[in-house]
C-alpha cells in the first residue's frame, strides 16, 4: 500500500496543508498535533486502513514513524 | 474556616515524585504567605500549572488573604497586558512574559513581579479568588469568588462525591478552570492527595503515573470521555480506580450509560455534576447509584445549595417538569462579575442566588434535567463561545445560524456544496483557534424560521 495514503490522513487530521513535510512529525512538537488532534488522527487511521488500535497503541503513536510501525503489526504494510 | 488546607492533605509532582503531606505542606505554604505578606498589598496574578511550586504559590495567596486571579500559562503577552491594565495587580507570579512597570519581587517566591508604582483598588475583604469567563477571544470579565464561596463548595464537592483521605486525584483539567480547580480545592479540603500531572490523558506518563501512584478517580469533560472512549478506558486494569466525574457542558446519555456501566462493572462510579464558574464550581452532583433512573439528569444541589425554576412568568418554582431558567442558590455564588480595578473593591451584588441563564426542569424528586441555554453560548471543548459573534464573523455566507451541539459548535448554513460547507468550517475554527473536529458545518436549503423571522434556535438545537 502507499505510504502517500498515510501522509495524506496525518495533513486531514492535523489540518496541515497538501504540501506539508510530514515524515519527521512527533506529538506535540507541533502546535497542530496537541492531544485533540491525537484522538481525530487515531479515528483518521482507523477509518483510512480499517483496523481498531488498543489503549497502548493509541498513546504509543507518538511520531509519523511510530503510525507506520503499529500500522505494520496490524498488517498494514506501507511503502513509497 | 481560616485554611483550605486539611491537615492531612497531601500534594504530589509526577514528573518529579516530590511529595508533601500534612504538617509539611501546611509549613510550605506559611513560608510562603509571609514572604507574599512582604510584598506591596493587593491583586495577585498567577499562572496556574500543575507543578507543586504553582500550586503552593496559589495555596499561599489564600492563605496569605490575598485575591489571587488565576490565569491560563498560555496566556498571550497582548492578553496578559490587557489584564495587568485593567486591574492593576500588585504581584504577578510566574508570568510567561514580562510586563512593564514590574521589577523582580522577593527570590523565595520564585518568578515573581512586584509593580514599581502604585497598585489598583483595594480589593474587598471577602474576594478570594478571580476566573475568567471565556476562552481566548474577546477582552474577559472576572468572575469574583469569595473565600467563604472557594472554601464552602470545596466542601460541599467533598461531601457530595463522599471523598476522605484515601483518595488520591490527578490533575486532569486546567487549574485556572473552575473545574479543574475544584478538584484541587474539594481534595485538599478533604485530607485527601492531588497529583500534579501535565502529560493528559493521551500520555504515556499518565497513565503510569495512575497506577504508580494509586490513583483513584478521574475528573474529564466532554471531549475527554471521547478521548477515554478510544482508548478504550478499562478501569479492570487500574484496581484503585473507581470514580469518575463528568462536568463542563452536556456529555451525551449515550456515553454516559457506556461509563456507568464501565464502572459499574468493577463496583466503580460515575457522577454526573452541573456547575458554573459563576457558582465557584459545582451546583449539582447526580448521586452515582441513582444515576440509572435518572439518566439525562445532573442530579441534586450540593449540600448548602438549592435549585428551582424560573418560569416564563418571572415566577419560580419547585414542582416537577415546569421548564425555565434554572436558579440556583447557595454561598458559592460569586459576588459579581468585574471589568477593572474598581470593580475588585465592590461587595457581593448577587446575595446568593444566580440565574444560570441555562433552561432546565426538576423531577418530582428534585433531580435536575439541563434542557438548553438561554443565552447564546456554546461550549466547543469545554470553551465557551457565544454564538451570536459566531453568526455576526460568518455574515458574509449568507444565512446562517450558530448553536450548540453536545461540546460542539453546529453552524447551519444555506446551500449543501461540500467544498463551501468545509471551507466555513476551516475558516470558523481557526477563528476560534480550535481543532475543527469542534465545530460542524450543515447545509440545509433553508433555515427554519420563527414566526418572527429569527432562526428557530430550539428546533436546530433538537437536531444536534
Amino acid at each position: 500500500m502507499e505510504l502517500q495514503r498515510l501522509r495524506t490522513v496525518f495533513r486531514t487530521a492535523l489540518e496541515l496543508p497538501e504540501e506539508a513535510e510530514v515524515d519527521g512529525l512527533e506529538y506535540r512538537g507541533i502546535e497542530k498535533w496537541d492531544s485533540l488532534a491525537h484522538m481525530s488522527l487515531v479515528a483518521t487511521i482507523e477509518d483510512e486502513f480499517g483496523v481498531m488500535l488498543d489503549t497502548d497503541e493509541v498513546i504509543d503513536l507518538s511520531s509519523f514513524d511510530r503510525a507506520r510501525q503499529i500500522l505494520e503489526k496490524h498488517g498494514v504494510v506501507l511503502a513509497d | 474556616m481560616k485554611t483550605l488546607l486539611h491537615p492531612d492533605a497531601g500534594l504530589v509532582d509526577a514528573a518529579t515524585g516530590e511529595r508533601l503531606t500534612g504538617r509539611e505542606l501546611a509549613t510550605r505554604v506559611a513560608d510562603l504567605a509571609a514572604l507574599l505578606d512582604e510584598e506591596p498589598r493587593g491583586l495577585v496574578f498567577a499562572t496556574a500549572t500543575a507543578e507543586l511550586d504553582s500550586v503552593l504559590r496559589i495555596l499561599a495567596a489564600w492563605e496569605a488573604n490575598r485575591p489571587v486571579a488565576l490565569l491560563d500559562p498560555q496566556i498571550t503577552p497582548a492578553a496578559l497586558r490587557d489584564l495587568v491594565d485593567r486591574f492593576r495587580p500588585a504581584v504577578l507570579l510566574n508570568p510567561p512574559t514580562l510586563v512593564d512597570g514590574f521589577q523582580p519581587a522577593s527570590a523565595g517566591l520564585g518568578t515573581a513581579w512586584r509593580r514599581t508604582g502604585p497598585a489598583g483598588r483595594a480589593p474587598h475583604p471577602d474576594l478570594a479568588l478571580l476566573l475568567t469567563t471565556s476562552g481566548s477571544t474577546g477582552n474577559p470579565k472576572l468572575v469574583r469568588l469569595s473565600r467563604a464561596g472557594v472554601h464552602g463548595n470545596a466542601a460541599a464537592i467533598a461531601a457530595a462525591l463522599g471523598l476522605d483521605g484515601d483518595e488520591v486525584a490527578p490533575t486532569t483539567l486546567p487549574l485556572h478552570y473552575t473545574y479543574g480547580l475544584s478538584v484541587l480545592t474539594s481534595h485538599l479540603h478533604a485530607g485527601a492527595t492531588v497529583l500534579l500531572e501535565r502529560g493528559g490523558l493521551t500520555s504515556r506518563d499518565f497513565w503510569a503515573a495512575v497506577d504508580r501512584y494509586g490513583v483513584t478517580s478521574l475528573a474529564a469533560v466532554p471531549y475527554q470521555y471521547e478521548m477515554l472512549r478510544r482508548l478504550r478506558f478499562a478501569p479492570a486494569r487500574h484496581p484503585r480506580l473507581r470514580t469518575l466525574t463528568q462536568a463542563g457542558g452536556r456529555l451525551h446519555p449515550d456515553l454516559v450509560a457506556d461509563f456507568h456501566g464501565r464502572m459499574a462493572e468493577v463496583g466503580g462510579r460515575l457522577f454526573v455534576m452541573y456547575g458554573q464558574t459563576e457558582a465557584t464550581a459545582r451546583m449539582t452532583v447526580l448521586p452515582a447509584d441513582r444515576l440509572p433512573a435518572k439518566l439525562g439528569s445532573v442530579g441534586l444541589p450540593v449540600p448548602g445549595g438549592t435549585v428551582s425554576i424560573r418560569t416564563d412568568d418571572g415566577a419560580e418554582t419547585t414542582a416537577p417538569d415546569r421548564i425555565g431558567e434554572i436558579v440556583y442558590r447557595g454561598v458559592n455564588v460569586m459576588m459579581g462579575y468585574a471589568e477593572s480595578d474598581a470593580d475588585l473593591a465592590r461587595p457581593d451584588e448577587l446575595g446568593g442566588v444566580l440565574a444560570t441563564g441555562d433552561l432546565g426542569r426538576l423531577d418530582e424528586e428534585g433531580f435536575l434535567f439541563v434542557t438548553g441555554r438561554i443565552k447564546r453560548i456554546a461550549k466547543v471543548f469545554g470553551v465557551r463561545v457565544n454564538l451570536d459573534d459566531v453568526e455576526r464573523s460568518l455574515g458574509h455566507h449568507g444565512p446562517i445560524a450558530a448553536v450548540a451541539g453536545a461540546d460542539r459548535l453546529v453552524v447551519v448554513v444555506e446551500g449543501t456544496d461540500p467544498d463551501r460547507l468545509a471551507g466555513i468550517r476551516a475558516e470558523v475554527a481557526a477563528a476560534l483557534g480550535t481543532h475543527s473536529s469542534g465545530v460542524q458545518v450543515r447545509g440545509v436549503d433553508a433555515l427554519p424560521l420563527t414566526p418572527t423571522g429569527k432562526p428557530d434556535y430550539r428546533l436546530l438545537e433538537a437536531e444536534c
